[in-house]
């Protein structure tokens, strides 16, 4: 199942909210533990909403979160090198998991394609395992560092994993962050109203911005790849940026919107990625949790800028394209931002004085890149589009571009002016005067009001509304 | 705690309420009128469908497919579409506006090209070298629309004109070759019927030839190429080539601006060429009673989504026959969800022209395209003239009175009897081709009309029968592509034609429970 699903948003979560709120006068009711009746409503409609999508994998995950289970209680009781050991083990199992079920094709065609035959699986891809796999992984690191204690509670544990605002398509929750959350923890009327704006502001990120852009990007980067012309190509990657930025970012403003009205403080997963100045700044804005994750699970593990810095970070970048997917052009995406994050190291970022325009545009422009060797996952459509890209074609075709950006031309001018910190800006702005906070109040509403309308104006009737970043 | 985050979730809390009890509640609709179809069916739960997830995932697409008032709410969401563009004006002919999800190859056409593994239909034949002449078709054909606004809608549909000039019209993707298979069965069946029967091969060209404005011209390859093309291949057959017929009549209502269709005006102009060609005689427009449907939307609103094609509407005109009297003899065949036939009605009389208003008017010739019709014409010459078409020889048969004896009409789709057989039972003299140029190159088409001839009768699934003549190219991009032949068939076709009740209500029409059933 999807957020930006008729379906999820106008039966599941009502259901959901009502039993909820049976839940929660249950659990009041009978005086024991604040949140055990909650927590297992929402383990429960989290396994629905996964087997919605995945009615065979759900049971591959349940398996997991009972290894992870296991694992994390051995850990809780060895010390020394058993505890070593057993983490190393817990982590070989999940990478094995996540090997066989995302990587064992890819593996397989890359050995068969130099020489070694080795058959293919043919396993699909389960919805959501690199988010899934990723936060047991932080399971076992962050009982084994003693920053959380092991769940004692399978279904608590299976709760974590497995919590539907943010299973298929993240963020990455990190178990510390939330360990504390699932026992005790409050909803007052400003999570409420912050949450479900969050929620609002994804919906409309995704349906009525990403949703749009996704046509215009496939207009040209897919069904017209044979008559693409150089602005065409142009157009079509910028139209790919805005959807990649709001298709994901929307998911995570949703996910982290839910996880607020339920009393779950996710971490931000976006900071305005597209206002960066260096492409070392973007990937902090970009995917943060992602990130993070890398950073405090392999790079400084590895031994961060103390030590072989240059492998450390090609490392990290190696896996952040790795995780992306199966296949090579990923590999060669985080390579190529690796590289031009090494290389900023010892140029832009030792700079006293920033031409800040200049660094703006040249950050863009090698994010752009990046987007297009993201889009194509055949070699041959990519170097073809990257010779349209630089010129090495008809510079323009005087329909479609223009078609494109005038016919669409207020969606370009709303998606361009969302992406800068309006929100922010707005909310500083109206906190200096006397009744600002009723202007406020009053812009929420009404842009809630109108995303409410108008997505599901959009989505009646509507297909191919998935979210990419559920493909990873 | 702030107060405004009470009145915020507060007010949310409600609105969010009322939409979820107005989608959930509320009776959901059934039928789309927009899009002429009916909407998703609940599906039925079993093991396989739950495990693979197909279930789920219909129950999705139903919920969303079925929405109350959906109709309403896709209107405004095309308003809503059509306001994210400006008019612009960057030059005559690169203004476009509204809904730009272009495809530059048609869906319908993706699929007719990938059923068909026997002749090149992607490519441009790069042999073909426009002749002169060719090339002064071109440009006469754009002359009109060059200072049109132009923009696509979904499906590689084109959307020209505004106002009352609005039109939406499909690209076609057929090269000159792409009639080749279409021709040999032609040709099988001037073969097989000997030299007693006429066989004729009319191609209907569809709209877009006519209309297309030259800045998308290379979105829209020549109809006039495949046709001519056609022509020289015949071999015993006849052509009636119509294209300069009908560009002679382009500044007349000869196509439907908002539908696939051509106008039976076109129609006319057409059955006037094929009687000249078949010596056969005809009569004016005056000897017609003229007809008038306004407020007519066509399926190109529902394919196009394109608010501009519903806002405005046009005047639908067909022509009754009033110099002759004939009785028309129908046999309508009962066909399931994927349009196979599965029982016919006993023979029964209606009457040939219907009484259709507002947007069903295309239907006023026989009702519908399921149905074996037999007209028999106070004429007496001697012909009898078989009529094998799809929906845009609908037209046709009602100029034929004057002309022939009897006059049958078969839809290739449905016929479950030998057509060998049925021409000899029937004593007829002249068998007639009149497939639009989408219907032509869709191989479905030809394959369909090849089993005619060793169709032993009754109701063969038609499924088992494709995957028998696919096997050869086991390819599943083509296996999948051939589920949706039926909506190749035709530019746009609607993927089922719903046939509401007329508005005046015919003669009863004792339509009977299938007394054959295979």
């Amino acid at each position: 199942m999807v957020f930006s699903d008729l379906f999820f948003l106008f039966c599941f979560i009502p259901s959901f909210i009502l039993l909820y709120l049976a839940a929660a006068l249950a659990d009041r009711h009978f005086n024991g533990e604040p949140n055990r009746i909650k927590n297992l409503v929402i383990v429960f409609f989290s396994l629905i909403f996964y087997a919605w999508g995945e009615p065979t994998y759900v049971f591959l995950m349940i398996a997991a979160v009972l290894m992870n289970y296991v694992i994390g209680l051995w850990l809780s009781k060895s010390e020394g090198n058993a505890r070593k050991a057993a983490l190393g083990i817990g982590v070989a199992l999940n990478i094995a998991i996540i090997g066989v079920f995302k990587y064992a094709s890819f593996i397989a065609g890359s050995f068969s394609a130099i020489g070694i035959p080795m058959p293919d699986p043919k396993l699909a891809l389960p919805i959501g395992i690199s988010f899934y796999i990723f936060q047991s992984i932080s399971y076992l690191v962050d009982v084994y560092r003693k920053e959380s204690p092991a769940q004692r509670r399978f279904s608590d544990l299976l709760l974590y994993i497995s919590m539907f605002p943010q299973l298929i398509a993240g963020p990455i929750v990190r178990y510390d962050t939330v360990a504390h959350s699932i026992k005790e923890r409050t909803v007052t009327a400003d999570d409420l109203s912050e949450g479900i704006f969050r929620f609002m502001i994804g919906l409309g990120k995704k349906v009525l911005l990403a949703n749009q852009f996704s046509e215009i990007a496939d207009q040209f980067l897919k069904t017209g790849a044979d008559t693409l012309t150089t602005t065409g190509s142009w157009v079509g990657i910028l139209a790919f940026a805005l959807q990649i930025y709001y298709d994901f970012s929307g998911y995570s403003d949703m996910a982290i919107g839910i996880g607020r009205c339920l009393g779950f403080k996710f971490n931000e997963n976006f900071n305005h990625p597209y206002c960066c100045d260096s492409i070392t700044d973007f990937w902090r804005r970009w995917h943060m949790s992602l990130g993070s994750f890398f950073r405090d699970y392999v790079y400084i593990p590895m031994g961060g800028n103390r030590k072989h810095q240059p492998l450390n970070i090609m490392t990290v970048w190696f896996l952040t394209g790795l995780w992306h997917g199966a296949s090579w052009n990923f590999v060669i995406w985080g390579l190529y931002f690796g590289i031009i994050v090494m290389l900023e190291k010892f140029t832009i970022l030792k700079l006293k004085r920033k031409p800040a325009v200049l660094l703006h545009i040249y950050s863009l422009f090698l994010v752009l890149i990046g987007w297009g060797i993201f889009y194509f996952d055949d070699f041959s459509q990519m170097t073809s589009f990257f010779r349209t890209f630089f010129g090495g074609a008809e510079l323009f075709s005087s329909f479609e571009t223009g078609a494109a950006l005038t016919g669409k031309f207020w969606l370009w001018i709303v998606a361009v002016l969302f992406c800068l910190p309006i929100r922010k800006w707005f909310e500083s702005l109206t906190e200096k005067f006397k009744g600002g906070d009723a202007l406020n109040t009053a812009v929420r509403i009404a842009a809630s009001v109108a995303i409410c309308i108008l997505s599901i104006a959009m989505l009646v009737g509507a297909t191919n509304n998935a979210f990419i970043y559920t493909r990873f | 705690m702030k107060k405004s985050s009470y009145i915020y979730t507060a007010v949310i809390a409600t609105v969010f309420i009322e939409c979820a009890i107005a989608l959930t509640a509320l009776p959901r609709s059934t039928e789309s009128e927009l899009e002429k179809r009916s909407l998703a069916k609940f599906p039925t739960l079993t093991a396989d469908s739950l495990f693979n997830g197909s279930y789920t995932a219909a129950v999705s697409s139903w919920f969303s497919d079925t929405v109350p008032f959906r109709d309403e709410i896709m209107e405004q969401s095309m308003t809503l579409k059509n306001a994210m563009g400006i008019k612009s004006s960057l030059g005559k002919k690169s203004s476009g506006e509204g809904d730009q999800d272009i495809e530059y190859v048609e869906e319908d056409n993706v699929s007719f090209v990938a059923t068909d593994n026997t002749i090149k239909m992607v490519d441009d034949d790069p042999d073909k070298i426009l002749t002169p002449e060719e090339m002064m078709q071109d440009t006469t054909a754009h002359e009109d629309e060059v200072d049109a606004k132009v923009r696509f809608a979904t499906s590689g549909i084109i959307i020209t004109g505004q106002d009352s000039t609005t039109r939406a019209m499909s690209t076609f993707h057929g090269s000159a070759g792409s009639g080749a298979t279409y021709v040999g069965v032609v040709n099988k069946y001037k073969e097989m019927l000997g030299s007693k029967v006429n066989v004729w091969c009319m191609p209907i060209p569809t709209a877009i030839e006519y209309y297309c404005p030259s800045s998308v011209a290379s979105r829209n390859k020549s109809q006039r190429a495949m046709i001519e093309t056609m022509m020289t291949t015949l071999s015993g057959a006849k052509g009636v080539n119509i294209c300069d017929v009908m560009a002679a009549h382009k500044r007349e209502d000869i196509y439907l601006r908002t539908d696939h269709h051509w106008a039976p005006l076109g129609g006319f102009y057409a059955a006037q060429a094929f009687a000249k060609a078949a010596g056969v005689p005809f009569r004016g427009l005056d000897a017609y009673e003229k007809k008038v449907v306004p407020g007519y939307v066509g399926s190109m609103f529902g394919y196009s989504k394109d608010i501009n094609v519903k806002k405005n509407p046009e005047t639908f005109v067909y022509y009754v026959p009033t110099g002759v009297s004939y009785t028309t003899t129908f046999v309508t065949y009962f066909i399931d969800e994927e349009m196979h036939v599965t029982g016919e009605s006993k023979p029964f009389q209606g009457s040939f022209f219907k009484n259709y208003k507002g947007n069903n008017a295309y239907l006023n010739f026989m009702g519908t395209d399921c149905t074996l019709v037999k007209v028999q014409t106070s004429t007496h010459n001697g012909r009898r003239l078989l009529i094998l078409k799809d929906s845009f020889g609908n037209t046709l048969p009602g100029y034929m009175f004057y002309s022939f004896e009897e006059v049958h009409v078969v839809d290739y789709r449905y016929f479950t009897k030998n057509i060998l057989k049925y021409i000899d039972e029937n004593g007829i003299t002249d068998v007639l081709f009149a497939n639009n140029t989408f219907a032509v190159c869709t191989s479905y088409t030809s394959r369909s009309y090849s089993r005619f001839l060793t169709k032993a009768g009754g109701y063969t699934p038609k499924p088992e029968e494709d995957k028998k003549e696919n096997a050869d190219s086991v390819d599943k991009a083509k296996a999948v592509a051939d589920t949706s032949k039926v909506k190749a068939q035709e530019p746009a076709a609607p993927k089922e034609e719903k046939v509401p009740e007329p508005v005046k209500e015919e003669p009863a029409q004792p339509i009977e429970k299938p007394d054959t059933l295979a």
